[in-house]
């Protein structure tokens, strides 16, 4: 089974994405398993609404372990499964808050060994910055993940206004990378994401 | 790997460097990093052929290498024009008293052949008649084989190898040369054999042993230093060891060489190491006496320091 790394900055709906492409794919209710740093696991299934309302927020680093889930996913005439592990967000420079940098580093330390990378962009994120640029740590991402075979890039949040501008932006600056504009929220996008994923697996 | 990238880690974790300095470091920089430390601690082939020339006397195992390396480079670039190439044969008999450089030019030459990409390693691996020969039937082919393995992509180098043919009819040397001629044409594209001894126990051998001498083209005679070659090299040493040589050390360095020179181990370098080791010694001993040591007197190595022969 192939391990899949969602991997972003901090807020720009990994785990919203988890939840609803596991919706997406028809399950009704999910399996999650967190790791926590200092090694526990703790199993938890619970339905896709409560996970929505239990897992994502609109708050920062909500997400301070990195949780999995199981997937199976239509492969040609079968399936295959899939374990989608979400992380805690990255963020730029040195995070005041130990905990934080340490939940960074658990993802850091899997991102090493993940098959495929699924990396989030908040696109509505643009019209906040000045110099109208992604961030350096998900310019580094890309850099990383062009030469893997497994990189898939998400423009996240086409719901929101001036969102158009950040895929053309996306779309100029990163010509030779596969870009897939969704909304987690309202699932959108999610149908080009499987055709991919199910690609690589 | 791992372990550093732990450190790294550590390093965020106690921020002290930035989440993309540390990205940077584990994911992007990792590949880029190794092959630049690669480069680093490769010298390049004029590096390698300068500390050749360096090399006190030898001219015409220069001149050999230099003839070599062209024939090399003008047989790849023949291949390249689709032109026919002469099959690069690279097995070599080395001909010379002990202590003539015959080892120092075997190992810049596999390095010399790395560079040139004759050879994948480059490295030499030294052995001896013992080595390569078993004490039983059947024994010798596996020792054989196990030497070349571990020589391959580098030059096997066979010292005293004429001590091979010694044993007489009952001896296994014969097998094992049999089985050495056998993995040289194995592995030919990846292996050179240097035979390495006496003159005159070299000449036997290769007579003795018709197929041999076919087989390694280049021949080369590592000639007795002169006196004022192994002064030259005796300064160098020195030198090398942050001491110097005062002009009454030098006389009565010429001194014993030239004495020596009837005998049979006459120009040896490895003579002269010994004599500049010892007086090294003797200098220290001196100096140990005496209450007031200066900077010179550290430095020069003096007449009464260089001593022929020790006893104990």
């Amino acid at each position: 089974m192939k391990n899949a790394l969602i991997i972003g900055q901090t807020n720009v709906g990994k785990t919203l994405f988890m939840i609803n492409f596991a919706s997406f794919l028809g399950f009704k209710k999910i399996l999650l398993k967190i790791s926590y740093k200092d090694g526990k696991l703790l199993n938890k299934e619970m339905s896709i609404e409560y996970a929505k309302k239990y897992l994502s927020s609109k708050d920062q680093y909500k997400t301070e372990h990195l949780q999995s889930i199981k997937l199976s996913i239509p492969v040609q005439k079968g399936k295959k499964e899939i374990k989608i592990y979400d992380s805690s967000g990255l963020t730029d420079g040195i995070h005041p808050d130990m905990k934080i940098r340490e939940s960074i580093l658990q993802t850091l330390a899997f991102l090493e060994d993940s098959d495929i990378i699924i990396h989030l962009i908040d696109i509505s994120y643009f019209k906040s910055i000045k110099n109208g640029s992604i961030s350096e740590i998900d310019k580094q991402l890309i850099t990383y993940g062009k030469g893997k075979n497994g990189y898939i890039l998400l423009a996240n949040k086409t719901d929101l206004p001036e969102s158009h501008l950040g895929i053309k932006y996306l779309k100029e600056n990163f010509k030779d990378i596969l870009i897939i504009p969704i909304s987690a929220l309202y699932k959108k996008g999610f149908e080009e994401v499987k055709k991919n994923v199910s690609i690589i697996i | 790997m791992k372990s550093y990238n732990k450190d790294i880690y550590q390093l965020y974790k106690l921020g002290k460097i930035s989440l993309n300095n540390t990205f940077n470091e584990v994911f992007i920089n990792k590949n880029k990093e190794t092959a630049e430390s690669s480069i680093e601690k490769d010298e390049s082939l004029d590096d390698i052929m300068n500390e050749l020339r360096k090399l006190v006397g030898l001219s015409n195992v220069k001149k050999l290498v230099e003839e070599i390396s062209a024939f090399i480079e003008i047989q790849e670039k023949r291949e390249n024009e689709d032109l026919l190439t002469e099959p690069i044969v690279l097995h070599m008999v080395f001909k010379g008293n002990p202590g003539t450089g015959k080892t120092t030019v075997a190992r810049l030459l596999g390095k010399i052949f790395k560079k040139m990409g004759v050879l994948d390693k480059g490295h030499l691996i030294e052995i001896e008649r013992a080595d390569i020969v078993g004490e039983y039937i059947g024994h010798t082919a596996i020792k054989v084989r196990q030497q070349v393995k571990r020589a391959l992509g580098g030059i096997l180098f066979i010292d005293e190898a004429y001590s091979l043919a010694r044993g007489g009819d009952k001896d296994f040397g014969k097998e094992a040369i049999d089985a050495l001629v056998k993995s040289m044409e194995d592995n030919k594209n990846n292996l050179i054999l240097i035979l390495a001894g006496y003159d005159r126990e070299m000449e036997l051998f290769l007579r003795t042993n018709p197929g041999l001498k076919s087989r390694f083209p280049i021949h080369v005679d590592f000639n007795d230093y002169t006196v004022a070659e192994l002064v030259k090299i005796a300064k160098i040493m020195a030198q090398n060891r942050e001491y110097k040589l005062t002009s009454g050390a030098i006389k009565k360095l010429e001194e014993i060489l030239n004495n020596k020179s009837d005998t049979f181990n006459s120009g040896n370098a490895r003579l002269v190491r010994n004599i500049i080791e010892r007086s090294i010694r003797k200098q220290a001993v001196r100096l140990k006496k005496s209450n007031n040591i200066t900077k010179d007197d550290l430095l020069y190595i003096r007449r009464i320091d260089i001593v022929k022969e020790d006893k104990y």
